[in-house]
Order: structure tokens, then sequence, then C-alpha cells
């Protein structure tokens, strides 16, 4: 009875906000809408795997506060519509707490996640704006946006010549459509700031015809070229450096870029290729060990092994860690059933949490809701990933200048 | 016996060009605008919201393209784009002040504008070769979006639709953008079967069959051509406006992709070409169906017990849902409204025509 009464508190507490919620002791849900089938397959599979093994090894630990946790995966096939549809019926089974790695999809789920109160997760995809919180109260883009990761990429490279930019030329290869074009802005800004010369190679989609690019970009010899490309382009744009003698050390890929693409250039020629990350990569990982003993070992992993031997499996974990981590806080601040609400101020206690070393340290706050961005700049030296840089999160007076202006937009 | 023909003759040319032959026909019609005027009171908020609206805006948006492939006879391989158009165009307006209810009509005349300036370039060509310049249109159209933010919103070219308003009255309910759904798909509906027995129309099969011999019969075929077009954009216009205004909030260049344009071509070919009804279904088959037999596998494999990698299961429906497709067209390659037709001229002279056999 005494339960009853304090879950009638807290769910007549929360109103109408959350529609068809069940306040009685449901276990933890995470609605995971993912494109399984389409075009972010690359990294799909692996992250939902570590969401799923995630969840097995909290539930074989006990839970959240003694309740279970569950991940509920379902496809979208990266179409808008599907991903409302599986929004909404994940919502009226109780679900509050969304992803879907897919940037159309995350985009179209927004206005509703936004009006209904219900959080929404992004980390690494959609608009790159929603870190402010302010305007995007109920959107949780946990991790760098890509303006701050291109900011940072920059911030790597002054380091690299002892802190002055004025005759380096920094090139920019990216697919030519939003994902690509988002850090163009910050480039340009940085350039005019540090005095840089920013020269831009769009790369038609699908990426898998590079060849005028490169030419290009033998001619105007830049000294570092940041990459905005995803899977197989990084294989067709290694094949197209080397045809022009580019030194591979010049790539600076944005974050994906996993092993499965290093694998396809060649262990030994892929040598000295840079990456920004927000995730450790390889498996000397605290919580990658325990996932092995605890799962793997016993034949309980929810995949095959092989696919938590790449980066976007690190990614999911960290992911997920996130979510789970702000789940228990939820659960401390203010009790047992999480709410939407409660899970919002549980992700917003969130403060220094790297999963144990598995990532870059995250401070969410009310306003700040991308955890503060950090990335470090990684080295492949033909066998495992080198860092270079400690976590780093540079400019950023000048990548909240654009979220603030872009943010300002929505709120029309 | 159901589709009872007794008392029914047509003895003059009024008579024999109605829209409802057959009496079934149209009780049959009134029944289920019966059903869909009363269905935010009978289905659940979920299927009313992620299901039943998305159809209906599809079918509007699937039926003008019916009008220019089907009936017209031009294949349209851009027409995505041109409910882009309409889309952006409508919600600028809205944005910039204009009621919705203009903002609607001006997406759809620039939609129209557009697609038949196209419609001019495209129309020198014929058959496939006009298919690649629709296509080709699809292309320009996804370039022009990717790349002036000031027509696609700023991050990520998202651009938010503002609240609509529909006669001084603001729709923020699940049961009103059902509502609005429905009247702009009941008119739609209307539109297309009254085309069916209008000069308009005979002369738009006239250019689909031959269209040199429409001409000899004195039809302008260029001129049809273009009035397909642009009555088709049009209606692609609104749709796309609707669709962002009543289910997405929020208009993205993937929303128009060229790859819904060939979904929508789907729709209207598996549907069939020409059938009003076979729109319907062709649109519930391919937009609907993917999430069911999705959420259906899902649900049977924790019945049954089975632990199937989650990308195993992603694949499935789509393994079944292209089966599906392809035993449809094996069975009746005119297509779900061909299917439909043929029920329905069984059950016409049902049981009599046991006898004769």
């Amino acid at each position: 009875m005494k339960k009853l009464t304090k879950a009638l508190a807290v769910f007549s507490m929360v109103g109408g906000a959350l529609f068809g919620t069940q306040a009685l002791a449901e276990p933890f849900k995470i609605g995971i809408c993912y494109d399984l089938s389409k075009a972010y397959t690359f990294a799909t599979p692996q992250v939902s795997q570590a969401a799923m093994d995630l969840a097995k090894l909290i539930n074989m630990k006990g839970g959240i506060g003694g309740e279970p946790v569950e991940v509920i995966v379902r496809d979208h096939g990266n179409e808008p519509q599907r991903g409302i549809e599986c929004y909404s019926k994940l919502s009226r089974e109780g679900v509050f707490v969304f992803d879907t790695l897919s940037t159309p999809v995350s985009l179209a789920i927004l206005p509703r996640a936004m009006e209904d109160g219900r959080i929404l997760m992004q980390s690494l995809v959609g608009r790159g704006d929603a870190v402010d919180g302010t305007v995007f109260e109920w959107v949780y883009p946990i991790g760098p946006t890509y303006w701050g990761q291109a900011a940072n990429d920059v911030a790597y490279i002054k380091q690299l010549h002892d802190g002055d930019l004025s005759d380096v030329k920094v090139g920019f290869v990216y697919f030519d459509y939003p994902f690509g074009q988002e850090p163009i802005e910050i480039l340009k800004t940085l350039s005019e700031k540090e005095g840089f010369k920013l020269e831009l190679y769009p790369v038609p989609l699908p990426g898998s015809d590079q060849a005028g690019v490169w030419s290009k970009v033998r001619r105007d010899n830049p000294d570092h070229v940041i990459v905005w490309m995803l899977g197989g382009a990084h294989v067709v744009a290694s094949k197209e450096m080397q045809r022009n003698r580019i030194p591979m050390d010049k790539y600076i890929s944005v974050n994906w870029l996993n092993e499965v693409d290093i694998a396809n250039i060649g262990d030994e020629a892929a040598k000295g290729i840079k990456r920004g990350t927000n995730v450790v990569g390889g498996q000397d990982v605290a919580l990658y060990q325990e996932i092995m003993t605890e799962l793997y070992d016993k034949g309980e992993g929810s995949g095959p092994i092989e696919k938590t031997q790449d980066v976007f499996y690190n990614t999911g974990l960290a992911m997920y860690s996130i979510m789970f981590e702000a789940a228990r806080k939820a659960a401390e601040l203010e009790g047992l059933p999480i709410t939407a609400k409660s899970y919002k101020a549980g992700l917003e206690s969130l403060e220094g949490f790297d999963a144990n070393g598995l990532m870059a340290p995250i401070t969410v706050t009310v306003e700040d809701h991308g955890g503060g961005g950090k990335t470090r700049i990684e080295m492949w030296d033909g066998e495992t990933w080198v860092p270079q840089t400690d976590w780093i999160s540079e400019y950023t007076d000048v990548v909240w200048e654009v979220v603030k202006e872009s943010s300002s937009e929505y709120e029309q | 016996m159901f589709y009872r023909l007794s008392g029914v003759h047509h003895a003059d040319y009024v008579s024999d060009s109605r829209i409802f032959k057959v009496p079934a026909d149209r009780n049959l019609t009134a029944f289920i605008f019966l059903i869909g005027l009363a269905a935010p009171f009978i289905i659940p908020s979920l299927y009313l919201n992620s299901y039943l609206l998305p159809w209906l805006i599809w079918t509007a948006a699937a039926l003008g393209l019916n009008l220019v492939t089907g009936w017209a006879g031009q294949l349209h391989l851009g027409y995505a784009a041109v409910m882009a158009v309409g889309a952006y165009s409508a919600i600028h307006a809205a944005r910039f002040g204009v009621p919705w209810e203009f903002a609607l009509i001006i997406g759809g005349l620039t939609s129209s504008v557009i697609g038949s300036l196209f419609a001019f370039a495209a129309l020198r060509v014929k058959g496939l070769y006009l298919a690649l310049t629709t296509l080709a249109m699809q292309f320009v159209m996804d370039w022009v979006l990717t790349h002036s933010p000031a027509i696609s919103g700023g991050s990520h070219a998202s651009l938010q639709s503002p609240t609509l308003a529909l006669l001084g009255q603001e729709i923020t309910t699940d049961t009103g953008f059902y509502y609005v759904a429905f009247g702009w798909c009941v008119l739609v509906t209307i539109f297309m079967l009254n085309l069916k027995r209008t000069g308009l129309g005979r002369a738009l099969v006239a250019v689909r069959e031959k269209d040199f011999a429409a001409a000899i019969l004195g039809v302008n075929s260029f001129y049809y051509k273009i009035l397909a077009f642009a009555t088709s954009s049009f209606i692609a216009g609104v749709s796309g406006a609707m669709l962002v205004a009543t289910f997405f909030f929020l208009a993205a260049p993937e929303q128009f992709s060229v790859a819904v344009s060939i979904q929508v071509l789907a729709m209207v070919i598996v549907g069939g070409l020409g059938s009003i009804i076979g729109s319907y279904f062709g649109v519930a088959l391919i937009l609907i169906v993917p999430g069911l037999v999705n959420g259906l596998v899902a649900t049977l494999s924790e019945w049954i017990g089975v632990q199937i990698d989650v990308e195993t299961l992603a694949h499935i429906p789509n393994a079944v849902y292209g089966a599906l497709i392809v035993t449809i067209l094996l069975i009746e390659p005119l297509g779900l409204g061909k299917l439909y037709g043929n029920i329905r001229d069984y059950l016409m002279v049902w049981p009599f025509d046991q006898f004769k056999k």
C-alpha cells in the first residue's frame, strides 16, 4: 500500500506530461530504435550488441535499485516514418528514454519528444545545436558535436605546430551533405581566428569516386587533411592518397573510422592514420574485460565476439554506460520508479563520469547537454591506436557561439 | 449477390458516367467513409497516429503520382522532390506569418510551377528518357536543399514547422491532425474519382495509350501532359506540406530523398496504375507493412523464445516484405487494385456464374 501511495504521488507529480507511463514497478527500459538494415549498419550492430551486453551485466549485478533493466531493440530502416512508429509504439509501452543513432530519424522524433517530455538521447547524430539544454530541454547529444570535434582537431594541429598556425594549410574533405557540411562554419571561423589557410574538398555521395578530390589535394598540398566521411569512403580515400603519394599521417578522420575500415585499408598501409574519438579504442578497457569474463567466456554474449573487437562496440558501451549511470543517479536522487523527470535530473547530475576509463569524462548540466564534448586524437601505428593528445575540448566559446546561433532559430 | 446489378440500367450518357455505377460500390464507399470519420473514437491512438495518418497523406500523394503516371502515362522519378518544394514553400510561408490555409495553397502552387517547369524540358523526351530527366530533377532538388541553408533551415538542415492552424483553430491533438489528413485525402480521392469521367481524364488516357494517336483525335498531347504534371505537382506539394505539418512537424531533406521517390512510385505500381483503390492498398503495403511485419517477427521470436540476433531480426522482415511484393505482382501484375477488382468481378455474379461451369 505504501509503495502504491508513493507511486501515486510520483505519478501525480509528473502529471500529464507522462501520458501512458505506468508508475508501478517495471523494469527501466531504453527504447533502441536503430537502423539495422540500411544506411547505418556499419555501426548499429556493434552499438546495439554493446547495449544488450551492458544490460545483461547490470541485471546480473542486481539491476538498478533492485529493479531489472531492459533494452528493446527495433529496426526502423533509417525511415523517419518508421522511426516515429517505433517511438510511438514504445512510448505506449512505458519507454521514456530513446536512442535512434540515425540523423533523419532523430530529427523526426525530436519534435515529438520535446512535446511529450521524453528523453531523446542522440550521441553522435542529429542536430548539433541540441547540446543547448536551455532550448532542447529533453534532448541529450552526449558526446562531442561535429562542431566540437572539428575544433578539437584544429587544436591538435595547433599543438603539432607549436601554437602557430599562420603558415599552415588545412584541407577539409567531406561528404557533400549535411553530415559533412556541418563543421565548415566552425572551421572557417577558426581559420580566421588562427590564421591558417582552409581548403574545402566536397566529396559527392556515396564517396566511391574520389579521384578528382585527392589529385586536387595533391596539388594544393595541405599540411593536414580533416576528413568527414564514413565506412567504405575511408578505404577509397586511402587508395587515392597512396596513388597521389600523400602521406597517411596527414589524415585526421571524424570518429566514424573503425577496425573494419583499417582492415580494409590494410594494417600496414593505414599506419599513421588518425582519428578523433571520445572513447578509448581497443580491448584494454576495464568494462570490456568485465563483459568478457562475465558474459562471453560463459557463452552468454548477445552476439558474435568479433563484433566486440570494434571501436563502435566501445562507443556503444560508452553511450549506454552513460544512460544506465543516469538511471542509477535518478534512482538515488528521487527513488524508484524512475520517471522521465527524475531521469532528466539523473542525467544532469552526471559529473566527470568516464565509465571507469572507457571514455572522455563527461559532465552534463542543465545548460550543456553535450557533457563537455571532449575528444582526443589517436593514431594507428600498424597494430593499435596510440593516443596523441589528452581528452581536450578547445575553442568552446566559438563552438557555443555557433550552437546558440543555430538553436535560437529553433525557438522561433 | 454482393454487387447486385439487377435493376441497374444505363440508358443515357449521364447515367453511364456516374461515379458509382453499382449501388454496392457506393454503399461500400459510404461505409468506409463513415469508418474514417469515426476512426479517432474506435481506433487506438497509436494506430491512428503512426499508421492511419501517414497512410492517408501518402495515399493522397500517391494518387497525385498516379494521375501523371497511371492516367497520363508519364513515368516520374522525381515525385518526392516536388513534394519537397511544396513542403518547404508552405512552411516558409507559414513561418513568414501567412495563414496556413494560404500557405498550403502557396505550397501547392509553387510545386505546380516548378513541377511543370521541369515538365517543359522533360516532355521533349519520352519513356525511359523522361524517367531519367525527372530523376535528374530529384537530384537537382536534393542538391539545392542540402546546399542552401536559407531554404532548408540551420543545423543539419532541419526546418521546424509552425503549429498548424486552420480556420482560426490551432490543431495540436492527434484527432485534429487525423481529420486534417483525412479531409485532404478525401478531397483528392473525390477529385480523382471525378477525373475518370471528365474530358480531361479521357484526354489523359488517350495520351497515355498513344500520344500521336491522341493528337490525330485532336487532343493536344503536349498541353495535356503539362496539365497532368501541373495538377499532380499541386497535389504533391500540398501533400508534402501536410506531411510535415501533421506528421513530421519538421522538414529535413532525407524525408524527400530519391529513395522516397522510388517508394511512392512503388506504391503506385504495386497498387495498380490508374487505380484509385489500388493507391490505397499500395500505400498500405509499402508504407505500413514493413513496420507491421517487423513487430510481428519481433513478437513471434519472443513468443517462441528463440534468441535471434538483432541484425537477423531486422533483415527477416525485409525479406518477407520483398517476397510479398514479388508474390503479389506474380499473382496479379496489374497490382493490388486489380486484385480487388478480380474479387469484385467474381462476387458480382456469384453464385450464379457457377451454373455456367
